[in-house]
C-alpha cells in the first residue's frame, strides 16, 4: 500500500506538485494522467524515493520514505521515463547489475535474472549490448530492471513514448499481466491506454489532483448532456422549422452535408430524455428520411479535457 | 558495493578510458625511465615516478578516469536507476572511488617491471621504491577523490574534467606563487615519498583530503535530492 500525505514540491519558487494526498490499495492498476509539466514525474520521482518532498510524507507498505529509505525502496521497481540502461553492458549485465544493486540473494540471482529475462522476452537479445537495441526492446529491457528484486510495486513513466503500435500492445499486454500481481502505477498522457489498463485514474494539473475514479466513472461524469447525431434526407430542408416545434430540443448544428446530399445534424437536449424515439416519430410525420442515428458517446478524452479546463473544480474524492 | 565495483572496473575497459590511461602513462613513464635511466645513467626507480613527463601526464590522464563517474550517470539518467535502489549513495561513492584508484594501483604494478629492468643496470633502493608507489597511490588517491566530487557537482564531463585538471595544475604551481604555499601542494608531499620517507603528517593530508572530498560529494548528493 502507498500512502501520500500532504505532499507539496518545489522548485525554488516553482511549485511542482501542491499539497496532494491518496492512497493505492495492494493490487491496483493506476494510471496518472496529466498533461505535459502537470507533476506527474515529480510525483513518481517522489514516491520512488529520488527526489524528496518538500513537505508531505510518503509511506510505502509501512515504511517511510524518508526514514527508512532502504526498507521502502526495496519494495519498488522503477523504469524512469527515457529508460535509462548502462549502455556498455549487455542485457545479461544490465539485469545482473540490477539484481546486484537491489540486493537479490546471491545463490538464487542467477536463475531469477534467467527468469525476468524470459518473461519479459529478452531471451534472444541477451547477450547483445544494450545500446544495440531498439526502442521496444530497451524498453524491456527497462521493464526488466524494474522487475528485478521481486517489487511488489511497479512504477512505470510513460512505459509506451516512442514506441510503434506493435510494441504499444505487447507492453500493455505484459503491464496487464503484471497487474495480476503487482501494484502498478503508469503515467501516460495516452488516455485510451489508460482506459484499457488500469482500474484507477488520477488526473494530475498544474500539481494538483483534480480528480480520482475509475475510468468508467470519469466517463459518466461528463456525460451529463443527451447528444445525438442524426443523418437525414431532407430535400425541402424542413428541418430547422420542424425542430424548432420539438420542446426538448435545446440545440441544433449542422455538422457536414455528405456526397449523396444527406446531412448530418447534432441535436442537443438540456433535458434527461431518449432524443432518438421523439426524433424518429417527428421526423417521420414530416417526410424526414432518417439514414442513421447514434447517440455520442464521451470518451475519456472529452473527460480528461473537460475536468482540465474545469481548473480547480474539484471531481475526485479526496 | 562491489556490485559497483564491478560495474565501473568493467566500463573502463569496454570504453577505452582504461587502456587509455594505463597506455598514456607506460609511454610518459618510459620517456621518463629513457632520460633518468638511459640518459643520465641513474639507477634510482624513484626518479622516474618524480618526474616532469608523468606529473604532466597525470594532471590530464586522472580526470579522465573521474570525469565520467557521476556526471555521464546524470546526463543519461542512469542516475536514477542507482539512487532508487536501496544501495546507499555511499557504497556507490566508494565503488566508484575504489574502481578508480584500482586502474592506478594495476598501473603502478605494470610499472614495476621498470624496477626489474633498472636491476640488470645496477641496485635500485627497493624501500625507496617501495615508499615511491605508496607515495603516488596516495597522491593518485587525492586527485581521484576530487575529481569524482567534481564530477557530482555538473552534469556535463567535460566540466567536470576541466575543473579537475584545474585543481591539479594550482596544486602544482602553488609553490612558484609562494614559498608559503608549498605545504599545500601535493607534489612536493609526494617528493618526501620518493626520498624514501613515509611522513606521518603528508599520509594523513593525502587521506583526510580524500574523506573530505568523499563526505563533500556525498552531501552534495543527498542535496540534490531535495533541491532538484
Amino acid at each position: 500500500m502507498i500512502e501520500i500525505k500532504n505532499v507539496t514540491k518545489k522548485y525554488g519558487k516553482f511549485l511542482a506538485v501542491d499539497n496532494i494526498s491518496f492512497e493505492i490499495q495492494d493490487g491496483e492498476i493506476i494510471g496518472l494522467l496529466g498533461p505535459n509539466g502537470a507533476g506527474k514525474s515529480t510525483t513518481m520521482n517522489m514516491i520512488t524515493g529520488f527526489i524528496e518532498p518538500t513537505e508531505g510524507t510518503i509511506v510505502i507498505d509501512g515504511y517511510d520514505m524518508s526514514k527508512k529509505p532502504k526498507k521502502a525502496k526495496r519494495e519498488i521497481g522503477y523504469m524512469p521515463e527515457g529508460v535509462p540502461l548502462y549502455t556498455d553492458m549487455t542485457v545479461k549485465e544490465f539485469v545482473t547489475f540490477m539484481a546486484e544493486i537491489k540486493k537479490v540473494d546471491k545463490k538464487q540471482r542467477k536463475e531469477k535474472v534467467q527468469k525476468i529475462i524470459e518473461q519479459t522476452g529478452l531471451k534472444d537479445v541477451e547477450k547483445k549490448l544494450t545500446r544495440n537495441l531498439s526502442r521496444g526492446y530497451k524498453q524491456r529491457v527497462s521493464m526488466a530492471g524494474a522487475l528485478v528484486g521481486e517489487p511488489k510495486i511497479l512504477i512505470l513513466d510513460e512505459p509506451t513514448v516512442g514506441l510503434d503500435p506493435k510494441q504499444i500492445t505487447e507492453i500493455r499486454s505484459l503491464i496487464k499481466e503484471l497487474g495480476k500481481t503487482h501494484t502498478v502505477i503508469l503515467s501516460s498522457h495516452i488516455l485510451s491506454e489508460v482506459s484499457q489498463i488500469c482500474n484507477k485514474v488520477i488526473i494530475i494539473n498544474k500539481g494538483k489532483i483534480v480528480a480520482i475514479d475509475t475510468p468508467e466513472n470519469l466517463e459518466n461524469k461528463v456525460s451529463s448532456q443527451n447528444r445525438v447525431y442524426v443523418t437525414v434526407e431532407d430535400g425541402e430542408n424542413k428541418i430547422d422549422t420542424v425542430v424548432k416545434g420539438m420542446k426538448e430540443i435545446a440545440k441544433i448544428e449542422q455538422v457536414k452535408v455528405n456526397e449523396d446530399n444527406t446531412k448530418q445534424y447534432m441535436l442537443e437536449s438540456d433535458k434527461d430524455v431518449d432524443l432518438r424515439k421523439i426524433v424518429f416519430q417527428e421526423f417521420a410525420k414530416e417526410n424526414i428520411t432518417i439514414f442513421e442515428m447514434k447517440k455520442a458517446d464521451t470518451t475519456l478524452e472529452d473527460a480528461f479535457m473537460k475536468i482540465i479546463e474545469g481548473g480547480n473544480n474539484d471531481v475526485g474524492s479526496h | 558495493m562491489w556490485a559497483v565495483i564491478k560495474k565501473e572496473f568493467k566500463s573502463y575497459f569496454t570504453t577505452p578510458i582504461g587502456y587509455i590511461f594505463i597506455g598514456v602513462f607506460l609511454i610518459a613513464f618510459s620517456v621518463s625511465f629513457y632520460f633518468t635511466v638511459l640518459g643520465s645513467g641513474n639507477v634510482n626507480f624513484e626518479y622516474i615516478y618524480y618526474s616532469l613527463p608523468t606529473i604532466l601526464v597525470l594532471a590530464f590522464i586522472i580526470p579522465l578516469l573521474t570525469m565520467r563517474s557521476f556526471a555521464e550517470e546524470r546526463k543519461s539518467g542512469t542516475e536514477q536507476l542507482l539512487l532508487t535502489s536501496p544501495i546507499s549513495i555511499t557504497k556507490v561513492i566508494l565503488g566508484k572511488f575504489i574502481a578508480a584508484l584500482s586502474i592506478v594501483f594495476i598501473t603502478e604494478l605494470l610499472t614495476f617491471m621498470y624496477f626489474g629492468i633498472i636491476c640488470y643496470f645496477g641496485m635500485p633502493h627497493i624501500t625507496t621504491a617501495i615508499a615511491t608507489l605508496i607515495g603516488f597511490l596516495l597522491f593518485c588517491m587525492s586527485y581521484i577523490a576530487f575529481g569524482i566530487l567534481a564530477s557530482s557537482m555538473t552534469e556535463n564531463q567535460i566540466i567536470a574534467g576541466i575543473i579537475s585538471i584545474g585543481f591539479f595544475i594550482i596544486t602544482w604551481v602553488l609553490p612558484d606563487f609562494n614559498t608559503n604555499l608549498s605545504g599545500f601542494s601535493f607534489i612536493n608531499m609526494f617528493y618526501s615519498y620518493t626520498q624514501g620517507q613515509i611522513d606521518i603528517a603528508d599520509t594523513v593530508t593525502f587521506v583526510t583530503f580524500t574523506i573530505t572530498c568523499i563526505l563533500l560529494t556525498m552531501i552534495l548528493m543527498q542535496r540534490r535530492k531535495s533541491v532538484k
